[in-house]
């Protein structure tokens, strides 16, 4: 026998904890003459046992600390700049790179003075403006490698697209840290930085030696020029306040060399 | 609060400490990945940031956040088309002796049972059992009278009932 609606709004409520003392007389007569009520209310309750045993999860670590990255350093006026809200587009994650930069205007490509640059690499650059998302290839990336420590996060992943190595970095600071990328081989050079407009990222690069300095979040692409398609270990050393705090390699191996 | 409707960046920080972790288990238990959740967390709080000026004061400031929350993660569920995925893969995880052994898969079963129902009811269920709210405030949260509800988990619970009886789990 179907139970009354009424009756199964309390029965409900009981299991809820939100049973009126005025109701719960009549529930409770209710129920005790009602097989059919106490089977629904033991298998809510039941229900309601378990959905209560799920555990409370942990948010990630430095979620908080990205999210504040990401937010307007000024106040509500800085909310309404189209500066600020472009910073938001490129913190908002399901936005990520792709839309960021179809945006077009949006990304500002620094190159930088090198002793190295070659004019080709300068034509190769070109054609980079605004096509970042393009230059990094949508299959599987050679290597990302997590950097995790009390001052940086995030992750570097190293693509490769004709003769350019492109590190992608996807990082996260609590204060100024500088970066400096390292390689030995001095037939690839450094051929291009690409940023967000954003403030508190700067680059310089020498032969062999490129450094960055990045305070907050951040997202950036360093572009090498490995025309030889050679072998390559680039050295990351994070720094902050003039001491170590992270150092790691990423490896190029060009196809047919690994294994 | 009003500080932090001012702009006041340390006033936000203090909001995002109280919020971060209920925001983050919300998205989880409404997407069921961490990736997910992390990332509407991320865009919940920089929603509430942007628009803090749209917040009415006269809204509880906690019904104003889980409400982005629920909408973000449902948005993300239909932007990513998971959902139709997700209840492949839990209708092919089924009962089975995995499913029997030990709390954390009874946990991922009744997650993966969760996943398996519509959003609108999986709302209401993330909003009483994860969140903790009452009946009165998920129906602020929701902007829907709390006949309605009661009404809703009620069907929730049945339909999970259902799915874990299938499960074996209960």
């Amino acid at each position: 026998m179907a139970i009354d609606p009424k009756y199964v709004e309390l029965i409900n409520a009981d299991i809820d904890g939100e049973i009126s003392s005025a109701d719960r007389a009549a529930f409770e007569a209710f129920i005790a003459d009602s097989p059919e009520a106490q089977a629904l209310h033991a298998e809510l309750s039941a229900v309601h046992a378990s959905l209560d045993s799920l555990p409370e999860l942990d948010s990630p670590p430095h979620l908080k600390h990205t999210i504040m990255a990401s937010i307007p350093e000024q106040n509500e006026g800085a909310r309404s700049t189209p500066g600020a809200f472009l910073q938001t587009l490129f913190a908002a994650p399901a936005l990520r790179y792709t839309a960021v930069f179809a945006a077009g205007s949006v990304l500002t490509l620094s190159l930088v003075s090198s002793d190295i640059v070659s004019q080709g690499a300068f034509d190769d650059m070109t054609g980079l403006v605004g096509t970042i998302s393009d230059q990094i290839p949508q299959g599987p990336s050679i290597q990302t490698t997590p950097i995790e420590s009390k001052d940086i996060a995030g992750t570097v992943t190293l693509h490769s697209s004709g003769p350019i190595l492109i590190v992608d970095f996807d990082l996260v600071s609590s204060g100024p840290v500088d970066i400096v990328a390292s390689y030995v081989d001095k037939k690839v050079w450094f051929n291009g930085f690409a940023q967000l407009e954003s403030p508190g990222v700067s680059v310089s690069a020498e032969s062999g030696r490129i450094t960055m300095q990045i305070d907050g979040k951040r997202r950036y692409a360093l572009y090498l020029h490995n025309a030889g398609d050679r072998d390559i270990t680039i050295h990351l050393q994070f720094t902050s306040n003039g001491e170590a705090v992270y150092d790691t390699d990423i490896e190029y191996v060009q196809p047919g060399h690994s294994g | 609060m009003e500080r932090s409707l001012k702009g006041d960046r340390h006033a936000f920080e203090t909001l995002l400490v109280k919020y971060e972790r209920p925001v983050y288990n919300a998205a989880y238990r409404m997407l069921h990945n961490p990736d997910d959740a992390r990332d509407v967390t991320q865009t919940v709080f920089l929603k509430v940031y942007e628009h803090l000026d749209q917040y009415d004061p006269a809204r509880r400031f906690f019904s104003w956040v889980y409400r982005i929350t629920l909408n973000e993660s449902i948005n993300w569920l239909k932007k990513s088309s998971r959902q139709a995925t997700l209840e492949q893969d839990t209708a092919d995880q089924g009962s089975g002796p995995r499913q029997q052994a030990g709390q954390a898969q009874i946990g991922e079963g009744i997650q993966a049972a969760l996943m398996t129902i519509k959003s609108e009811y999986r709302a209401v269920i993330v909003l009483k059992h994860v969140l903790g709210c009452s009946y009165s405030e998920i129906s602020e949260v929701l902007d829907i009278p709390v006949k309605k509800v009661k009404s809703r988990l009620y069907t929730a619970r049945q339909l999970l009932q259902e799915r874990l009886t299938e499960q074996g789990l209960h």
